[in-house]
């Protein structure tokens, strides 16, 4: 054998003798004995805290929700998802004090899922949280643990979405449209024709707003006979927003 | 986490819809260079493959000069990655435990066969006499360097020198398929994203290899000709004439395969074509239409055949000829790989939107890193040149001043 290649072979030995020699060295134990990992990695991983309950503990008490929750279009959302890390609540079981979960309450828990967003599929229900019941809880209209499915809005909503936008933030929400308005029937067909009318005078709003009336002690109340007189109420007030001015 | 304070202006800049992990290019300016730097080794190695396995024997005063850059250039190829990773220290673990269901990992050991089976056996063997004679004649340190690097070899019979060419002619055969892995494995690695449009091509690999031997060529040719110009050497003509005759070969291949991936492309049209059409007519109209297509390859493939076909052109005006193409090509070439990593994280996978993506001037992924990372090879190349002797053996015929 030539000089030259014994001495690229000799070179190449100290190479892999250095591989093997660092291989073993530094190849943590347990390396591959269940796959591509640290063997030990698992004890790591079983020393960490727990956090996560996991949904058949919840469903050993609450069976009646889970029930509930697994027959409607939110059985695939984990109790955890909503109510966060629960195993605290679950360990205090037998102590004094119980921890409760989380419940949410406000809008930023559902629009985690249902805010609008253009890679979403079609059919998934998703809402404009700005422009949807604004600052209502979803809770206050939607079950959680049986969400309605989504349906074609229909009613006044249909057509004065901004109004009803509107009137939903003002102290009016809970006034139903046709409590003021008197609507045929014809109007949802040929609506320029038949329009709704307006209240024509002032009794309608002194019925909360007169002096005297017995609506909650908050509303504001104004003496009738010297309040703007001549004036129908909603010529001077924005009745859908009233706080507007 | 850096991203995140420049999240709100990258946003503001993105078009149509792009998902949240989308806004931010995770594989930057680093990732660019590292593709880049091996395909300039892989085609410089090429280059020295067609004196030593095909024998044309007018590119023998570029062999070495291709040789030593494709070392300087593979010493440096993994450093952009070692920077963008930014555990250095953690690159070990892929020699350690081996992970062969991996293409990236694996990258360890296609870079150490390249560089320890292949060019560095075969520059030894190619200096190994120069090496000997050295280690005889200095004194001290140096003396002591120069044993070691030639391994306390003595043999400097006309025998162990005719073994050293065989030797090298068989290391260049092995070392063909090597390079084609080397960086057919980069094209790889990209072309097998199925899940990314503008990667997933079983032509990427094929496309990644030709852009590297051309950018190889071209580097070579370039720094010929100021090598040259320096050192006040007299040009071979004869080789520069074949230089760049290769290369336009190269780029005419290049461009086919680059234009037949473009037309497949164009007739399959899949449903990310539109986005893509986007990203092409928008995000990268300037790094691929102008500087990659009409700079980096049209304008090239012109002024090389032109001074292909006229050879009574003045020599002068050839040499510039050549150099504008070859750095043109270089543009061209970087271009390719920008247009390739960056433009596969620019456009949303929901098809919809684009992203942007702004280079930074400073840190680890910025441009001055990106300056260094690619000026380094040279300054290896200086001191390596200053080791080993790169033209003294050469036969040089000034066929261009006659």
């Amino acid at each position: 054998m030539p000089g030259q290649v014994k001495r690229l072979l000799i070179f190449v030995v100290i190479i892999c003798v250095l591989f093997v020699v660092s291989r073993v060295l530094l190849v943590p134990e347990g390396f591959g004995k269940y796959g591509h990992y640290r063997a030990t990695a698992i004890d790591t991983i079983i020393a960490l805290p727990i956090n996560y309950a996991g949904h058949i503990v919840c469903n050993d008490c609450h069976d009646d929700i889970a029930e509930t929750k697994d027959a409607s279009y939110h059985q695939g959302v984990n109790c955890e998802s909503c109510h966060g890390p629960s195993n605290d609540h679950v360990q205090s079981l037998e102590e004094d004090e119980i921890i409760l979960p989380s419940a949410p309450r406000d809008r930023n828990q559902c629009s985690i899922c249902h805010a609008y967003s253009p890679a979403k599929a079609t059919g998934f229900p998703q809402i404009d949280v700005v422009t949807h019941n604004p600052v209502k809880p979803c809770i206050s209209c939607h079950d959680p643990h049986a969400p309605d499915p989504p349906s074609v809005i229909g009613g006044c909503i249909a057509c004065h979405r901004g109004i009803t936008r509107t009137k939903a933030l003002s102290a009016h929400s809970n006034i139903e449209c046709n409590e003021c308005h008197t609507t045929q029937d014809e109007h949802m067909v040929n609506p320029r024709a038949f329009r709704p009318d307006k209240p024509r005078s002032r009794d309608l709003c002194g019925k909360c707003h007169a002096k005297g009336a017995t609506s909650e002690t908050f509303t504001k109340k104004v003496d009738m006979t010297e309040h703007g007189v001549g004036y129908l109420c909603w010529q001077c007030h924005f009745p859908h927003h009233p706080e507007a001015n | 986490m850096e991203g995140i304070e420049q999240l709100p202006e990258i946003l503001r800049l993105a078009s149509g819809y792009i998902y949240p992990n989308e806004a931010e290019l995770h594989w930057g300016f680093l990732v660019v260079i590292y593709p880049y730097l091996t395909g300039l080794v892989a085609g410089a190695f090429i280059l020295a493959s067609l004196v030593k396995v095909f024998n044309v024997k007018a590119l023998l005063p570029t062999y070495r000069l291709s040789m030593l850059t494709a070392l300087s250039f593979l010493i440096v190829a993994p450093l952009p990655l070692l920077a963008h990773l930014g555990h250095p220290e953690r690159s070990l673990q892929i020699f350690l435990t081996p992970q062969p269901k991996s293409a990236m990992a694996m990258f360890g050991f296609v870079y150490a066969w390249y560089l320890m089976m292949v060019l560095l056996a075969e520059i030894w063997l190619e200096y190994r006499i120069v090496l000997i004679e050295k280690g005889r004649t200095k004194k001290g340190l140096k003396k002591l360097f120069y044993k070691f690097v030639s391994l306390w070899d003595t043999d400097t019979s006309k025998k162990s020198i005719i073994f050293d060419h065989k030797a090298i002619h068989f290391i260049t055969l092995v070392g063909i398929p090597s390079a084609f892995l080397l960086h057919g494995y980069v094209g790889f690695i990209f072309g097998a994203i199925k899940a990314n449009p503008w990667w997933s091509s079983v032509l990427m690999p094929v496309v990644f290899l030709f852009s590297a031997i051309v950018s190889g060529i071209a580097l070579v040719l370039i720094l010929y000709t100021l090598t040259s110009l320096f050192k006040s050497r007299p040009i071979d003509m004869k080789c520069l004439e074949k230089l760049a005759a290769f290369l336009l070969y190269a780029l005419l291949v290049d461009f086919s395969l680059e234009m037949l991936d473009f037309i497949h492309r164009l007739y399959e049209s899949e449903e990310s074509i539109e986005i893509l059409g986007h990203m092409i007519t928008n995000r990268l109209f300037i790094s691929l239409i102008i500087v990659q297509m009409l700079l980096g390859t049209i304008i090239p493939l012109i002024t090389l055949s032109i001074l292909h076909i006229k050879k009574d052109m003045p020599v002068e005006f050839r040499r510039l000829g050549y150099l504008i193409a070859a750095v043109l090509i270089q543009m061209g070439i970087f271009s390719t790989r920008w247009n390739v990593v960056v433009g596969g994280q620019l456009f949303s996978k929901s098809l919809r939107g684009l992203t942007i993506y702004k280079v930074e001037m400073l840190g680890t992924e910025g441009l001055f890193m990106g300056i260094l990372l690619l000026v380094l090879p040279l300054i290896i190349l200086y001191f390596v040149a200053k080791i080993l002797p790169m033209w003294q053996d050469d036969p040089v015929v000034d066929s261009g001043t006659k």
